[in-house]
């Protein structure tokens, strides 16, 4: 096949991939809204076809190129998009057994791509002289794989956020007559609430066994936005420093504080305070999680604004 | 300290107390990291003199009061600004003042066996099962099972029992990734402190050596730099540039010989962009290029000036690739003019002619990607040169005599720019184009500090992953005789991944049970204590892993 046809089918696929994750992305809040299985399945059914057709735009346009696929901004929203989904069925709701994320997890991809196509895309080419190294495989994919992680775990915090917040109202709600033997904000709703407060769950409280739940607590949401963080992290570490190797080798500095590198660290030292807050009394909970949350915004500085708006060396600002 | 009191006078030595004490918390090392974190915002945002000087000016002839300010306040330069550097300084001088007394306690952990435990019923988990071996054979067992368990084991002395514990990789490797990170500062300071880096601009077929002289403009030396240069060589035998018809760039190469201090070559390398060589300690990288023609004056059958021009171009106007700027040089000859006046030649060249055609023809510019055909237009200039510095000219004091063009190989007379054919000496005093060669620059450093830096940054990583993923727990195992056997008593404690440790803990639990001979069916009759686990307390299962 040629260059050319290697093309039209990575962007063909590409459109796939984006209204198969916007049909899912539906499908998640509907499962939410609903909670039939039966729409969580198709939802899944069709997430995972949107995988597919990501991949496939991928590596079509790896062909088309001649070189890896993710050489440009576009390329790497491609690739952000198509990990978050990965890291929304298989961490999140495979491992930890949460599917009230991965409608968020679609709508970050849906919006990465959507910003992508429309502003972002460029045709397939070789890579300018200084992108022309085999770090650009190490760096840019430990970049990739951190940020996508990050990504996840921004998505979870502003979710313990919100029920935390409802817990909270609901506890207030509740008086100070009932109210259950345990502080610190993780409160197991369905079995200390009156039926009538727990939100979503009047009808079968009792029968409803607690795993099973679709949105966790508080504090589940909590743990799972640190766990996948604290995956993310030294991800992102490695990613720090095989950028700091790289430019020694490409500019002849490991560090020169060029804007990209400077929110890089930027991101990294506001991860570090969160993990760091997490273990310190008084910081835990919703403080730490709006450390993470201005991490998550520093990420998507990093990514956008340094990339677009600030000149520097990574820059594609003209 | 006791409750809320008027507020006392310290003594000099409790202040300090009071400071050291500060530094040390936790909390102190957030907000010193978070402000660090602004502080970088700011140097983001704002220009910076060492990355791009030219727009601190430019943002400083926009906002005259606001600017100087900002200047003042080291808003300009925010990572070699005083107050960044003593926020770093603080930072790391209150996780030097944490991790000392977190590394003794290390140190001590690590050569004591673990505490035996008096009440062991009372830990967040606990179990206790009447089984059939004896105490002796039970606790022999249960340190087997532990053991197998990669648990330190301590036998208690006095009594049938055993503490274990586990996880100590989760403080080694926290403390190793924060002194890895005063390392790494260390190598920092080093390198930049000891080392330099400079730029160098070197025409085709030409040789240069590494001494302080021969570098363009001034060299960024560290505090410490010893001024020792090697007096290697390196000359540059040829440039290639490769270009897409779009004019994006694909490749640049310069093949170079690498000199040693006597001159002789010891190894040839191609210096790309991603492919710096490196020599007795030099960094030598790929910086930017150009074109530099050779140029040769005459008056009067003399030759006034001979070599290479090296050209820089002047930034293109918005909408405008900058390949499709010309070249500028000059050439300055003092007193070589008309009555003793000095003389300079300005030179403009265009790489590839049809560009230069286009753009009279169709104000069309476009970009000049290869050689063809090259020609310069030069201007000749009389009076008296204000400097003598080689790239720009200062017209003022200085009248245009002449102008003309001259192609690549031939030959014009600098009197009327009349194009002179060989062997014609027109007026006396002539410029002819040898040839065009190009040029490389290539920015040529030291930092010693790069090994440590590389060393400390892995060992980073390394320090993170079981800082991160570990866990220190500890169980206690006690065995005391009940008559048919003994009864077998476990307690546990997580400091972290509590929820996890619950199902480590009825593993755990089960294999010692087992290994004890099983579990003894409950006595008929003697009401003694049968198999008997407790549940954890509802907070001991939420907590924070």
């Amino acid at each position: 096949m040629t260059d050319l046809q290697w093309a039209r089918i990575s962007n063909d696929a590409f459109n796939v991939a984006l209204f198969a994750y916007i049909a899912a992305m539906v499908g998640y809040f509907a499962h939410l809204a609903f909670k039939r299985d039966a729409i969580w399945q198709t939802a899944r059914v069709v997430a995972v076809a949107g995988v597919v057709a990501n991949i496939v735009s991928i590596v079509a346009r790896g062909f088309a190129a001649d070189r890896v696929p993710w050489g440009n901004m576009y390329e790497y929203s491609s690739l952000l998009a198509l990990l978050v989904v990965i890291g929304a069925l298989v961490v999140v709701e495979g491992v930890y057994k949460v599917r009230s994320l991965t409608g968020f997890a679609l709508m970050f991809s849906v919006l990465t791509m959507a910003v992508a196509v429309s502003f972002l895309y460029v045709g397939p080419g070789p890579l300018v002289p200084a992108l022309n190294s085999y770090w650009i495989k190490i760096h840019v994919q430990a970049a990739i794989w951190g940020s996508s992680l990050f990504a996840l775990g921004g998505i979870a915090t502003i979710a313990y956020l919100v029920v935390d917040r409802v817990e909270r109202r609901s506890l207030d709600a509740l008086g100070s007559k009932d109210r259950p033997p345990i502080m610190g904000g993780a409160l197991d709703l369905d079995a200390d609430a009156p039926a009538d407060l727990v939100p979503d769950s009047a009808e079968d409280v009792e029968t409803r066994p607690a795993k099973r739940r679709l949105v966790p607590s508080a504090a589940g949401l909590d743990r799972l936005a640190y766990r996948i963080i604290a995956l993310a992290f030294p991800i992102w570490t490695f990613a720090v420093i095989a950028g700091a190797v790289w430019a020694q080798e490409a500019w002849g500095r490991y560090w020169g504080w060029d804007p990209k590198e400077t929110w890089s660290f930027i991101t990294w030292v506001i991860f570090a305070g969160y993990l760091h807050a997490r273990a310190t009394n008084g910081w835990k909970g919703r403080r730490a999680a709006f450390i993470a949350l201005v991490g998550f915004a520093s990420l998507l500085v990093t990514y956008y604004v340094v990339n677009l708006w600030i000149v520097g060396l990574h820059s594609y600002a003209k | 300290m006791g409750p809320v009191s008027a507020p006392q006078r310290l003594t000099p030595r409790q202040s300090v107390a009071l400071v050291w004490r500060t530094l040390r918390s936790m909390r102190t090392a957030l907000i010193l990291l978070l402000m660090i974190a602004l502080a970088s915002v700011a140097g983001s945002l704002l220009p910076q003199w060492p990355n791009t000087p030219e727009r601190v000016m430019r943002y400083r002839a926009d906002h005259p009061v606001w600017g100087t300010f900002l200047d003042r306040a080291g808003l300009f330069d925010v990572f070699g600004s005083w107050w960044f550097v003593l926020l770093t300084t603080l930072l790391f001088v209150s996780l030097v003042a944490c991790l000392v007394p977190r590394t003794r306690a290390l140190w001590r952990a690590l050569r004591t066996p673990p505490m035996q435990a008096r009440e062991i019923d009372a830990f967040p988990r606990y179990a206790q099962v009447a089984v059939a071996a004896g105490p002796d054979q039970v606790i022999d067992a249960a340190r087997r099972v532990l053991r197998r368990h990669r648990f330190r084991v301590a036998r208690d002395p006095s009594r049938p029992a055993l503490a274990g514990e586990k996880g100590l990789a989760r403080e080694i490797g926290s403390l190793g990734f924060h002194w890895a990170l005063i390392l790494l500062l260390t190598g920092v300071i080093y390198g930049k402190g000891t080392g330099f880096s400079g730029l160098i601009a070197v025409v085709e077929g030409q040789t240069w050596v590494d001494a302080e002289a021969n570098y363009d403009g001034t060299i960024r030396a560290g505090r410490f730099f010893d001024g020792d240069f090697t007096g290697t060589g390196l000359r540059l035998r040829e440039f290639r540039s490769d270009f897409q018809r779009t004019g994006q760039p694909m490749d640049f190469v310069s093949r170079v010989d690498l000199l040693d201090p006597d001159g002789s070559v010891t190894r040839r390398e191609d210096i790309r962009v991603n492919h710096p060589a490196r020599i007795e300690g030099l960094w030598i990288h790929q910086s930017s290029f150009g074109w530099a023609p050779v140029i040769e004056v005459t008056d009067g059958g003399q030759v006034a000036a001979s070599g290479p021009v090296v050209m820089d171009r002047d930034p293109a106007p918005e909408g405008v690739v900058e390949f499709a700027m010309p070249w500028r040089g000059v050439v300055k000859l003092p007193g070589a003019g008309t009555d003793g006046l000095d003389r300079a030649i300005e030179l403009e060249l265009w790489p590839d002619s049809r560009a230069l055609t286009a753009l009279l023809a169709e104000q069309e510019p476009q970009a000049m990607l290869v050689e063809f055909d090259p020609i310069i237009r030069f201007s000749v200039w009389e009076g008296a040169l204000t400097d003598l510095s080689t790239n720009r000219l200062d017209t003022t004091g200085l009248d245009e005599v002449s102008s003309g063009i001259v192609g690549a190989g031939r030959t014009a007379d600098l009197a009327d720019g009349a194009a002179l054919a060989a062997g014609d000496a027109g007026s006396g005093a002539t410029i002819s184009f040898t040839e065009l060669r190009q040029y490389s620059v290539f920015q040529v450093g030291r930092d010693a500090g790069v090994p440590l830096v590389l060393a400390a940054a892995i060992l980073v990583l390394v320090g993170l992953l079981p800082a991160l993923y570990s866990s220190r727990r500890k169980v206690w195992v006690r065995a005391d005789p009940d008559g048919h056997g003994s009864l077998l008593r476990v307690g546990g404690l997580a400091m972290q991944r509590k929820p996890q440790f619950e199902e480590e803990f009825d593993r755990l639990v089960g294999a010692l049970v087992s290994s004890a001979g099983g579990r003894r069916a409950p006595d008929p009759g003697a009401g003694g204590p049968g198999p008997e686990q407790r549940e954890p307390e509802e907070h001991e299962k939420v907590q924070t892993p």
